[in-house]
Protein backbone atom coordinates (compact mmCIF):
# COMPACT_ATOMS: atom_id res chain seq x y z
CA UNK A 1 0.00 0.00 0.00
CA UNK A 2 1.76 2.60 1.32
CA UNK A 3 6.12 1.86 1.27
CA UNK A 4 8.56 4.19 2.75
CA UNK A 5 12.25 3.31 1.69
CA UNK A 6 15.15 5.43 3.46
CA UNK A 7 13.63 8.43 2.97
CA UNK A 8 16.08 11.61 3.87
CA UNK A 9 15.20 15.43 3.81
CA UNK A 10 17.45 17.88 5.17
CA UNK A 11 16.08 21.73 5.22
CA UNK A 12 18.79 24.32 4.64
CA UNK A 13 21.82 22.00 3.53
CA UNK A 14 25.56 23.42 4.00
CA UNK A 15 24.29 26.22 6.02
CA UNK A 16 24.62 27.00 9.92
CA UNK A 17 20.44 26.30 10.15
CA UNK A 18 20.85 22.61 8.46
CA UNK A 19 18.66 20.65 9.49
CA UNK A 20 18.32 16.49 9.03
CA UNK A 21 14.50 16.30 9.65
CA UNK A 22 13.81 12.62 8.28
CA UNK A 23 16.44 10.36 8.89
CA UNK A 24 16.23 7.07 6.89
CA UNK A 25 12.58 6.46 7.45
CA UNK A 26 11.04 3.34 6.55
CA UNK A 27 7.57 2.65 6.86
CA UNK A 28 4.82 0.02 5.58
CA UNK A 29 1.58 0.48 5.51
CA UNK A 30 -1.16 -2.14 4.30
CA UNK A 31 -4.45 -1.37 2.90
CA UNK A 32 -7.10 -0.76 5.56
CA UNK A 33 -4.20 0.11 7.87
CA UNK A 34 -5.28 3.39 10.55
CA UNK A 35 -1.59 4.49 12.18
CA UNK A 36 -1.06 7.00 14.54
CA UNK A 37 1.74 9.27 15.29
CA UNK A 38 3.14 10.94 17.71
CA UNK A 39 5.95 12.76 19.34
CA UNK A 40 7.48 15.94 20.38
CA UNK A 41 7.76 19.29 18.23
CA UNK A 42 10.32 18.97 16.21
CA UNK A 43 10.13 15.21 15.51
CA UNK A 44 9.48 15.09 11.88
CA UNK A 45 5.92 14.03 11.85
CA UNK A 46 4.35 17.00 9.85
CA UNK A 47 7.51 16.63 7.25
CA UNK A 48 7.01 12.81 6.86
CA UNK A 49 3.24 13.85 6.39
CA UNK A 50 4.28 16.78 3.38
CA UNK A 51 7.16 14.33 2.12
CA UNK A 52 4.24 11.56 1.38
CA UNK A 53 1.61 14.41 0.15
CA UNK A 54 4.91 15.89 -2.05
CA UNK A 55 4.86 19.37 -0.50
CA UNK A 56 8.59 18.71 0.26
CA UNK A 57 10.56 17.23 -2.13
CA UNK A 58 12.49 14.31 -0.32
CA UNK A 59 16.91 14.24 -0.67
CA UNK A 60 16.64 10.20 -0.91
CA UNK A 61 14.42 7.35 -0.83
CA UNK A 62 12.04 5.99 -2.07
CA UNK A 63 7.93 6.49 -1.58
CA UNK A 64 5.23 4.11 -2.87
CA UNK A 65 2.09 4.22 -2.92
CA UNK A 66 -0.46 1.19 -4.40
CA UNK A 67 2.88 -0.21 -5.48
CA UNK A 68 3.87 2.70 -7.70
CA UNK A 69 6.87 5.04 -7.34
CA UNK A 70 5.78 8.89 -6.52
CA UNK A 71 9.08 9.93 -5.09
CA UNK A 72 8.76 13.07 -7.85
CA UNK A 73 5.31 13.13 -8.59
CA UNK A 74 4.16 17.13 -8.10
CA UNK A 75 1.63 17.61 -5.51
CA UNK A 76 -1.06 17.82 -7.16
CA UNK A 77 -1.07 14.36 -9.27
CA UNK A 78 -0.47 12.73 -6.21
CA UNK A 79 -3.20 14.76 -4.53
CA UNK A 80 -5.37 12.40 -6.86
CA UNK A 81 -4.90 9.68 -4.22
CA UNK A 82 -3.98 11.48 -1.17
CA UNK A 83 -6.05 13.32 0.93
CA UNK A 84 -4.33 15.66 3.57
CA UNK A 85 -5.91 17.76 6.50
CA UNK A 86 -4.18 20.12 8.37
CA UNK A 87 -4.06 22.15 11.84
CA UNK A 88 -5.19 24.92 10.35
CA UNK A 89 -9.18 24.77 9.21
CA UNK A 90 -8.75 27.91 6.86
CA UNK A 91 -6.14 25.26 5.11
CA UNK A 92 -8.49 22.67 3.05
CA UNK A 93 -11.96 25.53 1.60
CA UNK A 94 -11.83 27.97 -0.72
CA UNK A 95 -13.70 30.69 2.10
CA UNK A 96 -15.60 32.60 -0.48
CA UNK A 97 -17.06 29.61 -2.41
CA UNK A 98 -20.43 27.70 -1.19
CA UNK A 99 -20.58 24.53 0.62
CA UNK A 100 -21.67 23.01 -2.56
CA UNK A 101 -19.01 24.61 -4.98
CA UNK A 102 -16.58 23.26 -2.57
CA UNK A 103 -17.56 20.00 -2.24
CA UNK A 104 -17.95 19.96 -6.24
CA UNK A 105 -14.39 20.46 -6.66
CA UNK A 106 -13.27 18.00 -4.55
CA UNK A 107 -15.71 15.52 -5.87
CA UNK A 108 -14.65 15.77 -9.24
CA UNK A 109 -10.99 15.17 -7.80
CA UNK A 110 -9.11 12.89 -9.63
CA UNK A 111 -11.32 12.96 -13.12
CA UNK A 112 -10.61 15.06 -15.72
CA UNK A 113 -12.19 18.35 -15.62
CA UNK A 114 -14.15 19.95 -18.98
CA UNK A 115 -16.45 22.57 -19.44
CA UNK A 116 -19.56 20.79 -18.07
CA UNK A 117 -21.70 21.97 -15.38
CA UNK A 118 -19.67 22.16 -12.01
CA UNK A 119 -22.07 21.58 -9.93
CA UNK A 120 -25.42 19.07 -10.75
CA UNK A 121 -28.23 18.17 -9.53
CA UNK A 122 -27.67 14.93 -8.79
CA UNK A 123 -24.37 16.04 -7.39
CA UNK A 124 -25.82 18.18 -4.44
CA UNK A 125 -27.98 15.90 -3.38
CA UNK A 126 -25.51 13.49 -3.00
CA UNK A 127 -23.46 16.22 -1.27
CA UNK A 128 -26.67 17.33 0.85
CA UNK A 129 -26.74 13.18 1.93
CA UNK A 130 -23.27 13.15 3.32
CA UNK A 131 -23.81 16.69 5.33
CA UNK A 132 -26.52 15.24 6.65
CA UNK A 133 -24.54 12.18 8.07
CA UNK A 134 -22.36 14.83 9.84
CA UNK A 135 -25.42 15.87 11.91
CA UNK A 136 -24.12 19.40 12.12
CA UNK A 137 -27.45 20.45 10.38
CA UNK A 138 -25.08 21.22 7.27
CA UNK A 139 -27.29 19.99 4.83
CA UNK A 140 -29.80 23.07 4.54
CA UNK A 141 -26.45 25.20 4.21
CA UNK A 142 -25.14 24.15 0.84
CA UNK A 143 -25.49 27.95 -0.82
CA UNK A 144 -23.50 29.20 2.27
CA UNK A 145 -20.05 30.80 1.73
CA UNK A 146 -17.85 28.23 3.91
CA UNK A 147 -15.66 31.39 5.24
CA UNK A 148 -18.95 32.27 6.96
CA UNK A 149 -18.73 28.21 9.20
CA UNK A 150 -17.15 27.58 12.68
CA UNK A 151 -13.45 25.60 12.91
CA UNK A 152 -15.03 22.74 13.51
CA UNK A 153 -17.48 22.98 10.66
CA UNK A 154 -15.23 23.79 7.93
CA UNK A 155 -12.61 20.97 9.21
CA UNK A 156 -15.92 17.99 9.14
CA UNK A 157 -16.47 19.69 5.76
CA UNK A 158 -12.61 19.65 4.14
CA UNK A 159 -12.63 15.72 5.84
CA UNK A 160 -15.85 14.98 3.54
CA UNK A 161 -14.04 16.83 1.01
CA UNK A 162 -10.73 14.74 1.34
CA UNK A 163 -13.05 11.65 1.32
CA UNK A 164 -16.04 12.00 -0.95
CA UNK A 165 -13.88 9.95 -3.45
CA UNK A 166 -12.25 7.75 -1.77
CA UNK A 167 -8.43 8.41 -1.45
CA UNK A 168 -6.15 5.26 -1.45
CA UNK A 169 -4.34 6.99 1.78
CA UNK A 170 -5.39 10.03 3.94
CA UNK A 171 -3.01 12.36 5.86
CA UNK A 172 -4.26 13.91 8.83
CA UNK A 173 -1.90 16.85 10.71
CA UNK A 174 -3.82 17.05 14.12
CA UNK A 175 -6.71 18.18 12.14
CA UNK A 176 -8.31 18.51 15.59
CA UNK A 177 -5.81 20.62 17.26
CA UNK A 178 -7.20 23.77 16.73
CA UNK A 179 -10.61 22.74 18.18
CA UNK A 180 -12.26 23.31 21.29
CA UNK A 181 -12.07 19.83 23.37
CA UNK A 182 -16.02 18.91 22.52
CA UNK A 183 -15.76 19.63 18.74
CA UNK A 184 -12.47 18.16 18.43
CA UNK A 185 -14.23 14.53 20.06
CA UNK A 186 -16.92 15.38 17.51
CA UNK A 187 -14.21 15.65 14.20
CA UNK A 188 -12.63 12.73 16.01
CA UNK A 189 -16.01 10.68 15.79
CA UNK A 190 -16.51 11.82 12.24
CA UNK A 191 -13.11 10.73 10.95
CA UNK A 192 -12.67 7.48 12.42
CA UNK A 193 -16.36 6.29 11.19
CA UNK A 194 -15.52 7.72 7.43
CA UNK A 195 -12.22 5.64 7.84
CA UNK A 196 -13.82 2.86 9.12
CA UNK A 197 -16.73 2.63 6.35
CA UNK A 198 -14.68 2.97 3.73
CA UNK A 199 -11.75 1.27 4.57
CA UNK A 200 -9.07 3.71 4.01
CA UNK A 201 -5.20 3.38 4.94
CA UNK A 202 -4.79 6.30 7.23
CA UNK A 203 -1.46 8.36 9.04
CA UNK A 204 -2.86 10.62 11.79
CA UNK A 205 -0.53 13.09 13.64
CA UNK A 206 -1.97 13.23 17.26
CA UNK A 207 -1.14 15.06 20.47
CA UNK A 208 -3.43 13.16 21.99
CA UNK A 209 -1.87 9.86 23.38
CA UNK A 210 -5.61 8.92 24.59
CA UNK A 211 -6.83 9.22 21.17
CA UNK A 212 -3.27 7.77 19.82
CA UNK A 213 -4.22 4.78 21.50
CA UNK A 214 -7.43 4.58 21.32
CA UNK A 215 -7.66 5.49 17.21
CA UNK A 216 -6.67 3.02 14.41
CA UNK A 217 -4.67 -0.33 14.73
CA UNK A 218 -0.77 0.89 14.72
CA UNK A 219 1.02 3.85 16.66
CA UNK A 220 4.35 5.52 15.48
CA UNK A 221 6.60 7.53 17.85
CA UNK A 222 8.94 10.03 16.37
CA UNK A 223 11.67 11.61 17.87
CA UNK A 224 14.32 14.19 15.90
CA UNK A 225 13.87 12.73 12.30
CA UNK A 226 13.29 9.15 13.28
CA UNK A 227 10.96 6.62 13.63
CA UNK A 228 12.23 5.01 16.95
CA UNK A 229 9.25 3.02 18.20
CA UNK A 230 6.13 1.35 15.84
CA UNK A 231 3.32 -0.83 18.10
CA UNK A 232 1.13 -2.70 16.48
CA UNK A 233 -2.50 -3.57 17.67
CA UNK A 234 -1.51 -6.50 20.07
CA UNK A 235 1.42 -4.21 21.60
CA UNK A 236 -1.07 -1.22 22.05
CA UNK A 237 -3.75 -3.70 23.62
CA UNK A 238 -0.84 -3.52 26.76
CA UNK A 239 -0.05 -0.18 26.61
CA UNK A 240 -1.76 2.71 28.84
CA UNK A 241 -1.19 6.36 28.28
CA UNK A 242 1.32 6.06 31.34
CA UNK A 243 3.31 3.92 29.80
CA UNK A 244 3.99 5.16 26.78
CA UNK A 245 4.76 8.67 27.79
CA UNK A 246 7.47 6.18 29.70
CA UNK A 247 8.41 4.38 26.49
CA UNK A 248 8.16 7.75 24.61
CA UNK A 249 10.72 9.71 26.69
CA UNK A 250 13.01 6.91 27.07
CA UNK A 251 13.03 6.54 23.12
CA UNK A 252 13.64 10.10 23.16
CA UNK A 253 16.23 9.81 25.32
CA UNK A 254 18.07 7.33 23.78
CA UNK A 255 18.66 8.98 20.50
CA UNK A 256 19.56 11.71 21.83
CA UNK A 257 22.45 9.65 24.02
CA UNK A 258 23.07 8.31 20.85
CA UNK A 259 23.70 11.72 18.91
CA UNK A 260 25.87 12.83 22.11
CA UNK A 261 27.86 9.78 21.86
CA UNK A 262 28.58 10.24 17.99
CA UNK B 1 -29.58 69.76 -24.78
CA UNK B 2 -28.37 67.63 -27.52
CA UNK B 3 -25.14 68.91 -26.28
CA UNK B 4 -25.83 67.14 -23.04
CA UNK B 5 -27.55 63.97 -24.64
CA UNK B 6 -24.23 63.53 -27.00
CA UNK B 7 -22.40 64.11 -24.36
CA UNK B 8 -24.17 60.75 -22.17
CA UNK B 9 -24.26 59.09 -24.83
CA UNK B 10 -20.66 58.92 -25.59
CA UNK B 11 -19.72 58.76 -21.83
CA UNK B 12 -22.31 55.43 -21.83
CA UNK B 13 -20.52 54.29 -24.95
CA UNK B 14 -17.09 54.52 -23.43
CA UNK B 15 -18.08 53.14 -20.49
CA UNK B 16 -19.53 50.18 -21.79
CA UNK B 17 -16.16 49.49 -24.03
CA UNK B 18 -13.72 50.18 -20.91
CA UNK B 19 -16.40 47.67 -19.16
CA UNK B 20 -15.10 44.70 -21.25
CA UNK B 21 -11.84 45.68 -19.46
CA UNK B 22 -13.15 45.89 -16.26
CA UNK B 23 -13.97 42.33 -16.65
CA UNK B 24 -10.25 41.84 -17.57
CA UNK B 25 -9.45 43.56 -14.16
CA UNK B 26 -12.01 41.43 -12.16
CA UNK B 27 -11.04 38.27 -13.72
CA UNK B 28 -7.14 39.00 -12.46
CA UNK B 29 -7.67 41.09 -9.24
CA UNK B 30 -11.00 39.58 -7.72
CA UNK B 31 -10.98 35.54 -9.21
CA UNK B 32 -7.54 35.12 -9.17
CA UNK B 33 -6.33 37.94 -6.33
CA UNK B 34 -3.42 38.61 -8.78
CA UNK B 35 -2.83 42.84 -9.31
CA UNK B 36 -2.05 42.31 -12.76
CA UNK B 37 -0.25 45.07 -14.74
CA UNK B 38 0.39 43.48 -17.98
CA UNK B 39 -2.87 45.04 -18.58
CA UNK B 40 -1.69 48.41 -19.52
CA UNK B 41 0.07 47.09 -22.17
CA UNK B 42 -2.41 44.46 -23.56
CA UNK B 43 -5.03 47.05 -23.62
CA UNK B 44 -2.78 48.85 -26.63
CA UNK B 45 -1.68 45.76 -27.78
CA UNK B 46 -5.36 44.92 -27.96
CA UNK B 47 -5.44 49.21 -29.98
CA UNK B 48 -2.61 48.13 -32.45
CA UNK B 49 -3.60 45.13 -33.41
CA UNK B 50 -6.82 45.71 -34.32
CA UNK B 51 -5.76 49.75 -35.67
CA UNK B 52 -3.81 47.86 -38.09
CA UNK B 53 -5.73 45.39 -39.52
CA UNK B 54 -8.89 47.80 -39.68
CA UNK B 55 -5.96 50.17 -42.14
CA UNK B 56 -5.46 47.11 -44.26
CA UNK B 57 -9.26 46.41 -44.34
CA UNK B 58 -9.74 43.76 -42.13
CA UNK B 59 -11.81 44.76 -38.76
CA UNK B 60 -13.58 41.46 -37.65
CA UNK B 61 -10.44 40.20 -37.62
CA UNK B 62 -8.58 42.61 -36.57
CA UNK B 63 -10.88 42.31 -33.17
CA UNK B 64 -10.81 38.76 -33.81
CA UNK B 65 -6.58 38.26 -33.53
CA UNK B 66 -6.70 41.44 -30.72
CA UNK B 67 -7.81 38.79 -28.29
CA UNK B 68 -5.63 35.86 -29.66
CA UNK B 69 -2.62 38.68 -28.88
CA UNK B 70 -4.12 39.66 -25.01
CA UNK B 71 -4.34 36.01 -24.22
CA UNK B 72 -0.35 35.46 -25.51
CA UNK B 73 0.77 38.46 -23.22
CA UNK B 74 -1.44 36.83 -20.21
CA UNK B 75 0.08 33.76 -20.69
CA UNK B 76 3.48 35.46 -20.81
CA UNK B 77 2.72 37.03 -17.38
CA UNK B 78 1.34 33.56 -15.99
CA UNK B 79 4.77 31.45 -17.15
CA UNK B 80 6.77 34.11 -15.72
CA UNK B 81 4.67 34.00 -12.31
CA UNK B 82 4.62 30.27 -12.03
CA UNK B 83 7.52 28.57 -14.04
CA UNK B 84 10.39 31.21 -13.44
CA UNK B 85 9.24 32.41 -10.03
CA UNK B 86 9.24 36.11 -11.06
CA UNK B 87 7.11 37.69 -8.48
CA UNK B 88 3.29 38.71 -9.16
CA UNK B 89 4.07 42.75 -9.64
CA UNK B 90 7.13 42.05 -11.61
CA UNK B 91 5.91 39.83 -13.93
CA UNK B 92 3.23 42.18 -14.98
CA UNK B 93 5.66 44.99 -15.47
CA UNK B 94 8.71 43.04 -17.23
CA UNK B 95 5.48 41.65 -19.53
CA UNK B 96 4.02 45.15 -19.73
CA UNK B 97 7.53 46.87 -20.80
CA UNK B 98 8.18 44.25 -22.92
CA UNK B 99 4.82 44.93 -24.88
CA UNK B 100 5.57 48.65 -25.69
CA UNK B 101 8.37 47.97 -27.86
CA UNK B 102 5.76 45.09 -29.65
CA UNK B 103 2.62 47.66 -29.56
CA UNK B 104 5.56 49.72 -31.33
CA UNK B 105 6.51 47.33 -34.49
CA UNK B 106 2.86 46.10 -34.78
CA UNK B 107 2.28 49.77 -36.03
CA UNK B 108 4.87 49.59 -38.43
CA UNK B 109 7.38 51.29 -36.03
CA UNK B 110 4.82 54.25 -36.00
CA UNK B 111 3.74 55.71 -32.31
CA UNK B 112 0.28 56.20 -33.76
CA UNK B 113 -1.91 54.55 -36.25
CA UNK B 114 -5.14 56.85 -37.32
CA UNK B 115 -7.88 55.38 -38.85
CA UNK B 116 -10.02 57.82 -41.71
CA UNK B 117 -12.31 56.74 -44.31
CA UNK B 118 -12.08 52.78 -43.30
CA UNK B 119 -14.38 50.20 -42.66
CA UNK B 120 -14.54 49.20 -38.84
CA UNK B 121 -17.55 47.73 -36.97
CA UNK B 122 -19.36 50.57 -36.54
CA UNK B 123 -19.89 51.72 -40.03
CA UNK B 124 -21.43 48.38 -40.79
CA UNK B 125 -24.58 49.55 -39.28
CA UNK B 126 -23.84 53.58 -39.72
CA UNK B 127 -26.35 53.73 -42.98
CA UNK B 128 -28.94 51.55 -41.11
CA UNK B 129 -29.20 53.37 -37.98
CA UNK B 130 -29.66 57.45 -37.00
CA UNK B 131 -27.36 59.18 -36.87
CA UNK B 132 -25.55 58.51 -33.83
CA UNK B 133 -27.19 55.92 -32.15
CA UNK B 134 -25.32 52.94 -34.16
CA UNK B 135 -21.98 52.45 -32.20
CA UNK B 136 -24.31 51.81 -28.95
CA UNK B 137 -25.95 48.12 -30.55
CA UNK B 138 -22.42 47.34 -31.86
CA UNK B 139 -20.69 47.54 -28.40
CA UNK B 140 -23.72 46.30 -26.21
CA UNK B 141 -23.78 43.37 -28.61
CA UNK B 142 -19.50 42.11 -27.88
CA UNK B 143 -20.01 43.32 -24.16
CA UNK B 144 -22.97 40.82 -23.88
CA UNK B 145 -21.80 38.11 -25.59
CA UNK B 146 -18.17 38.04 -24.07
CA UNK B 147 -19.67 38.47 -20.54
CA UNK B 148 -22.29 35.56 -21.23
CA UNK B 149 -18.96 33.41 -22.37
CA UNK B 150 -17.68 34.64 -18.96
CA UNK B 151 -20.12 33.72 -16.57
CA UNK B 152 -20.83 30.44 -18.28
CA UNK B 153 -17.05 29.59 -18.00
CA UNK B 154 -16.65 30.36 -14.29
CA UNK B 155 -19.37 28.08 -13.69
CA UNK B 156 -18.23 24.98 -15.51
CA UNK B 157 -15.64 22.66 -13.50
CA UNK B 158 -13.08 24.21 -14.94
CA UNK B 159 -14.15 28.01 -14.05
CA UNK B 160 -14.89 26.78 -10.50
CA UNK B 161 -11.02 25.28 -10.52
CA UNK B 162 -9.96 28.97 -11.53
CA UNK B 163 -12.39 30.70 -8.76
CA UNK B 164 -10.85 28.59 -6.09
CA UNK B 165 -7.08 29.30 -7.15
CA UNK B 166 -7.63 32.52 -6.18
CA UNK B 167 -9.05 31.54 -3.29
CA UNK B 168 -7.46 29.29 -1.67
CA UNK B 169 -4.63 27.56 -3.91
CA UNK B 170 -3.09 24.96 -1.07
CA UNK B 171 -6.65 23.63 -1.27
CA UNK B 172 -6.94 23.53 -4.88
CA UNK B 173 -3.53 21.60 -5.41
CA UNK B 174 -4.83 19.17 -2.78
CA UNK B 175 -7.46 18.62 -4.76
CA UNK B 176 -5.22 17.39 -7.89
CA UNK B 177 -5.80 21.13 -9.75
CA UNK B 178 -2.75 22.18 -11.35
CA UNK B 179 -2.91 25.66 -10.03
CA UNK B 180 -0.01 27.18 -12.05
CA UNK B 181 -1.86 25.78 -15.00
CA UNK B 182 -5.09 27.70 -13.79
CA UNK B 183 -3.22 30.80 -13.18
CA UNK B 184 -1.41 30.90 -16.55
CA UNK B 185 -5.11 30.28 -18.05
CA UNK B 186 -6.90 33.09 -16.02
CA UNK B 187 -4.07 35.70 -16.95
CA UNK B 188 -4.73 35.07 -20.46
CA UNK B 189 -8.61 35.48 -20.32
CA UNK B 190 -8.22 38.18 -18.22
CA UNK B 191 -5.84 39.48 -20.69
CA UNK B 192 -8.15 38.93 -23.64
CA UNK B 193 -10.41 40.75 -22.45
CA UNK B 194 -8.64 43.32 -21.69
CA UNK B 195 -7.35 43.49 -25.12
CA UNK B 196 -10.66 43.14 -26.95
CA UNK B 197 -11.81 46.05 -25.13
CA UNK B 198 -8.67 48.15 -26.58
CA UNK B 199 -9.76 46.63 -29.97
CA UNK B 200 -12.70 47.89 -30.13
CA UNK B 201 -11.90 51.44 -28.82
CA UNK B 202 -9.80 51.99 -31.52
CA UNK B 203 -12.13 51.24 -34.23
CA UNK B 204 -14.74 53.58 -32.18
CA UNK B 205 -12.35 56.32 -31.93
CA UNK B 206 -10.44 55.42 -35.01
CA UNK B 207 -7.13 55.93 -33.77
CA UNK B 208 -4.39 54.20 -31.81
CA UNK B 209 -1.70 55.45 -29.55
CA UNK B 210 1.22 53.56 -28.46
CA UNK B 211 1.63 55.57 -25.57
CA UNK B 212 -2.36 55.25 -24.41
CA UNK B 213 -2.26 52.44 -21.57
CA UNK B 214 -0.65 54.08 -18.64
CA UNK B 215 -2.85 53.89 -16.18
CA UNK B 216 -5.27 51.70 -18.00
CA UNK B 217 -5.45 49.00 -14.60
CA UNK B 218 -5.92 51.81 -12.16
CA UNK B 219 -9.33 52.19 -14.68
CA UNK B 220 -10.58 49.01 -14.80
CA UNK B 221 -9.81 48.95 -10.78
CA UNK B 222 -11.60 52.17 -10.42
CA UNK B 223 -14.60 50.65 -12.16
CA UNK B 224 -14.76 47.21 -10.33
CA UNK B 225 -14.20 48.84 -6.79
CA UNK B 226 -16.87 51.36 -7.15
CA UNK B 227 -19.45 49.16 -8.75
CA UNK B 228 -18.74 46.67 -5.67
CA UNK B 229 -19.22 49.46 -3.20
CA UNK B 230 -22.20 50.78 -4.64
CA UNK B 231 -23.72 47.56 -6.17
CA UNK B 232 -22.55 45.01 -3.93
CA UNK B 233 -20.94 40.96 -4.90
CA UNK B 234 -23.46 38.87 -3.93
CA UNK B 235 -23.68 36.72 -6.25
CA UNK B 236 -21.41 36.44 -9.57
CA UNK B 237 -24.79 37.42 -11.58
CA UNK B 238 -24.53 40.93 -9.07
CA UNK B 239 -20.83 41.14 -9.49
CA UNK B 240 -20.82 41.42 -13.33
CA UNK B 241 -23.63 43.96 -13.13
CA UNK B 242 -21.52 46.20 -10.56
CA UNK B 243 -18.43 45.91 -12.43
CA UNK B 244 -20.52 47.45 -16.28
CA UNK B 245 -22.36 49.61 -14.20
CA UNK B 246 -19.35 50.84 -12.18
CA UNK B 247 -17.38 51.22 -15.20
CA UNK B 248 -19.76 53.45 -16.58
CA UNK B 249 -20.20 55.51 -13.72
CA UNK B 250 -16.61 55.87 -13.29
CA UNK B 251 -16.68 57.41 -17.00
CA UNK B 252 -19.47 59.78 -16.22
CA UNK B 253 -17.72 60.79 -13.01
CA UNK B 254 -14.79 61.67 -15.58
CA UNK B 255 -17.24 63.75 -18.48
CA UNK B 256 -18.78 65.66 -15.20
CA UNK B 257 -15.20 65.95 -13.85
CA UNK B 258 -14.44 67.62 -17.49
CA UNK B 259 -17.13 69.69 -17.76
CA UNK B 260 -16.87 71.65 -14.92
CA UNK B 261 -13.46 72.33 -15.91
CA UNK B 262 -10.81 69.83 -14.94
CA UNK B 263 -8.20 70.07 -17.22
CA UNK B 264 -7.84 66.28 -19.28
CA UNK B 265 -4.15 65.87 -18.00
CA UNK B 266 -4.89 65.49 -14.19
CA UNK B 267 -7.49 62.62 -15.24
CA UNK B 268 -5.07 60.02 -14.25
CA UNK B 269 -4.61 61.72 -10.88
CA UNK B 270 -8.38 61.39 -10.34
CA UNK B 271 -8.21 57.54 -11.17
CA UNK B 272 -5.91 57.23 -8.66
CA UNK B 273 -7.71 59.05 -6.03
CA UNK B 274 -10.84 57.33 -6.64
CA UNK B 275 -9.04 54.14 -6.11
CA UNK B 276 -7.42 55.06 -2.61
CA UNK B 277 -10.65 56.55 -1.12
CA UNK B 278 -12.77 53.73 -2.32
CA UNK B 279 -10.15 51.30 -0.35
CA UNK B 280 -9.21 53.19 2.22
CA UNK B 281 -13.36 53.73 3.13
CA UNK B 282 -13.57 50.58 5.13
CA UNK B 283 -10.14 50.97 6.91
CA UNK B 284 -10.84 54.56 8.40
CA UNK B 285 -14.23 53.22 8.66
CA UNK B 286 -13.30 50.67 11.39
CA UNK B 287 -10.49 53.14 12.74
CA UNK B 288 -13.22 55.74 13.52
CA UNK B 289 -15.45 53.11 15.35
CA UNK B 290 -12.57 52.11 16.93
CA UNK B 291 -12.04 55.26 18.35
CA UNK B 292 -15.77 56.09 18.80
CA UNK B 293 -16.46 52.71 21.48
CA UNK B 294 -12.96 53.38 23.29
CA UNK B 295 -14.50 56.73 24.87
Amino acid sequence: MLKLEHVNITFHRNTVNENHALKDINLHLKPGDFATIIGSNGAGKSTLLNAISGTYPIDSGNILLNGQYITYQKEYKRAKHIGHLFQNTLKGTAPNMTIEENMGLAYSRGKRRGLSRGLKKQDTELFREHLRQLDLGLEDRLKTKVGLLSGGQRQAVTLLMATIVTPSLLLLDEHTAALDPKTAEQVMKITDRIVQKNQITTLMITHNIQNALEFGNKTIVMSQGRIVLELDKEQRKQMTVEKLMELYSTAAHDQFSDKMIL
Amino acid sequence: MLGVMTLALGAVELGLIYAIMSMGVFVSFRILDIPDLTIDGSFILGCAVSAILTYHGHPILGIVLSILAGALAGMVTGFLQTKLKVQVILAGILTMTALYSINLHVMGNKPNVTLLNVDTIFTFLEDKLPQNSYRLPVITVILLLVCSILFWFLKTQIGMSLRATGDNEDMVRASSINSEAMKIMGLAIANAFVALSGAVLAQYQSFSDANGGTGTMVIGLASVIVGEAIFGRRSMLMCFISVVLGSVLYRALLTIALQIGLPSSDLKLLSAILVIIAISVPVVKNALSRLATRR
